[in-house]
């Protein structure tokens, strides 16, 4: 067998290790798609901008700006207030989706996971868009209203809570998905022991079900509040005069003002904030006490 | 009166015609079931027999179709588990992952709402009770299966439930922890004065541990009695073909006395204890324990009216450590079972020989 290996290494063929092969794309991905551009952003930061154009001249002026200015600063507080709403609505109410779909779902759960996702299959626009004709003024509830000769309910549309409506709506899928995954991995039988031993279905949820499936409820929160925090697009269409997001700023840096250096600096705020969630996520989760790893040494 | 009370105290649990349906499938069959104070109680049966519905109703975990439930003079039937206060272990253990060996053991506690000495004089008793000292920081990942089990047995046994549940806890553990389990879960039994209904299908853990054992089977008990009596007296002939290893004749009742009747069996005839339903011309199922029956080496057999006996040839020795098997083949191919200490029987294979039993050994059932 040896000799075999060996003669083929002395005929000089290339043999390129599976290890490689495996690790490669990630490597690449990663480089090409969130390290380089990462860099990129953080250069452009430090240059300045003038009449469109982009100028290396190196300072901290953005950033300046950013801290000094007040406006900055309601824009990225409205926005994390904004997106931490929007995560804990979406975990309360993705809970019990979730675990009906793991505990009842049967051989239909992956389907019923794939229906809950099934607006993604659209875009985020046409989406919003959807949402502004349920909400908006000539929509599905104000028409319905008007027609049930009730007064229209104000602040339905264009406001702060209309866009927190929109990322719930958009980001659900993400936290359903993200519990679901975690409780299709959980002893429903830990469930029944905690019952035998004295634990109505209230704590039982609280002692056996919460913790142990923490980490798709972490994973959740990460996932739903990332894209809240750097919205632009559903607050833009469905927030109105007051809800300004720190990510329409972010965008309009690139559009209209043309100030591409500013808005570099607040992309790296962006990912700084969301950075400091994931490691606070993290933090929570502690793999020795979650049920994943006990399972697995079963 | 007074007799009628302290009979009511000595009941622990009470089944009274309880039955779970599913669909045509009946899981449990109207059973009625009485289990005392200081009882040791076994449910024996083939898996499928209904012997863990029965456990899940008697904790609540199962809504019985019909019937009734009582425990500690109560009736529990409507009641869900966490109020029933009985205890349960699981074969698979089930212990909170994310716990460590002490807050898996005082949660019944808790659940109780105890105070925090109550909570640590619990779980200092209990861990001396089931040898655990020093586990008490590891989480469960970190234990050995036996040790897994003990945590379980301490949390089932620490609010000292009116009743302990056990589902076949020793079927994941290996067989030498498995004997020494068996002594000590006996011995937890005795020294807490605590009923234990124990679900299995292992016939020898059932009969090392028990008091009284019932043998279910298609969601009825075959029989109920006291280990002994279900070993050496069955009273059907599924029991006495699935407890202890049997030779089974399938024959007819051609004579019928008072203790005793004749089976006529591939010509042959043998002498058995009489059945009193059985009558003369009836079909019969004639099963003997295998260490009933003695192997003599052809030429040394006495005919003897006291024995049954049949002619063949020791076809193989299955040697099992304490006692080896010794199968016969009769001239017309028949097989027939004897189990011996090895170290009396001077026979070898192919040898002719002659198996013999009493005549008062063995059962005969009307088929």
């Amino acid at each position: 067998m040896s000799d075999v290996a060996i003669t083929r290494r002395h005929a000089g063929r290339i043999r390129i290790s599976p290890f490689l092969v495996l690790v490669a794309p990630g490597v690449v991905f990663i480089f090409l798609f969130l390290l380089l551009p990462l860099v990129v952003v953080i250069v452009f930061s430090f240059w300045r901008t003038e009449s469109y154009n982009l100028y290396p001249d190196w300072n901290l002026g953005n950033y300046h700006a950013l801290l000094t200015e007040a406006s900055y600063r309601t824009f990225l507080l409205r926005s994390i207030v904004g997106a931490l709403i929007a995560s804990v609505i979406c975990l309360v109410y993705a809970w019990p989706v979730a675990y009906f779909i793991a505990r009842h779902g049967g051989r239909y759960r992956l389907l019923l996971v794939l229906v809950l996702a099934a607006p993604f299959f659209t875009g985020v626009i046409l989406r919003v868009v959807a949402l502004q004709g349920i909400l908006g003024p000539g929509g599905l509830i104000s028409i319905t209203m008007a027609e049930l000769g009730l007064p229209p309910i104000q602040g339905l549309m264009y406001t702060q809570n209309a866009a927190t409506l929109g990322h719930v709506y958009l980001y659900l899928p993400f936290m359903v998905t993200a519990i679901y995954l975690s409780l299709a991995n959980f002893e429903f039988a830990l469930l029944e022991t905690a019952k035998i031993n004295g634990a109505g279905p209230f704590r039982a949820f609280f002692e056996v079900t919460w913790p142990l499936n923490w980490v798709g409820s972490a994973v959740g929160l990460v996932l739903v509040f990332i894209p809240c925090l750097a919205s632009s697009i559903t607050p833009q269409f469905l927030g109105g005069p007051n809800a300004t997001s720190f990510g329409m700023r972010l965008a309009a840096q690139f559009n209209e003002a043309g100030t591409w250096a500013l808005g570099s600096a607040m992309g790296v705020v962006l990912f700084l904030c969301s950075l400091v969630v994931i490691v606070l996520m993290s933090l929570t989760i502690n793999p020795r006490k979650s049920g994943l790893t006990a399972r697995g040494l079963d | 009166m007074a007799d009628i009370g302290s009979q009511r105290e000595e009941i622990c649990l009470s089944l009274q015609s309880v039955s779970k349906h599913y669909g045509q499938v009946k899981a449990v069959d109207c059973v009625n079931l009485d289990v005392t104070q200081r009882e040791f109680f076994s449910l024996l049966g083939p898996s499928g027999s209904g012997k863990t519905t029965l456990l899940r109703i008697i904790a609540g975990l199962e809504q019985p179709g019909d019937g009734r439930v009582i425990a500690g003079a109560q009736d529990v039937t409507s009641l869900p588990p966490y109020r029933r206060r009985i205890g349960m272990v699981f074969q698979n253990f089930l212990l909170f992952p994310h716990k460590t060996v002490s807050e898996n053991i005082i949660f019944p506690l808790r659940m109780q709402r105890a105070s925090r000495t109550e909570c640590d004089e619990g779980l200092k008793w209990a861990l001396d009770l089931l040898r655990l000292g020093g586990l008490g920081d590891r989480y469960p990942n970190e234990l050995s299966g036996g040790q897994q089990q003990r945590v379980s047995l301490a949390r089932g046994l620490i609010s000292r439930p009116t009743l302990l549940l056990l589902d076949e806890p020793l079927a994941n553990l290996d067989r030498e922890l498995r004997a020494e389990m068996e002594v000590e879960i006996r011995r937890y039994q005795r020294e807490l004065n605590i009923p234990f209904v124990y679900v299995t299908h292992n016939q020898e853990e059932a009969l090392t541990m028990s008091d009284r054992i019932a043998i279910m089977r298609n969601g009825v008990f075959e029989q109920v009695g006291a280990r002994e009596e279900v070993y050496t007296k069955p009273e059907t002939a599924f029991v006495a073909s699935f407890i202890g290893e049997s030779n089974h004749f399938d024959g007819k009742a051609i004579d019928t006395g008072a203790t005793d009747m004749k089976i006529e069996w591939h010509g042959k005839t043998f002498i058995a204890p009489r059945q009193s339903d059985i009558s003369p011309g009836d079909s019969v199922r004639f099963s003997v324990k295998c260490e009933d029956v003695d192997i003599v080496a052809g030429g040394r057999a006495k005919n003897a009216p006291e024995f049954n006996q049949v002619t063949g040839r020791l076809r193989d020795i299955i040697f099992k450590g304490q006692t080896a098997n010794y199968i016969v083949e009769t001239q017309d191919k028949s097989e027939i079972v004897a189990s011996q200490g090895p170290r009396g029987v001077d026979v070898k294979i192919g040898d002719d020989v002659v198996a013999q039993w009493s005549t008062s050994a063995g059962m005969g059932f009307k088929i």
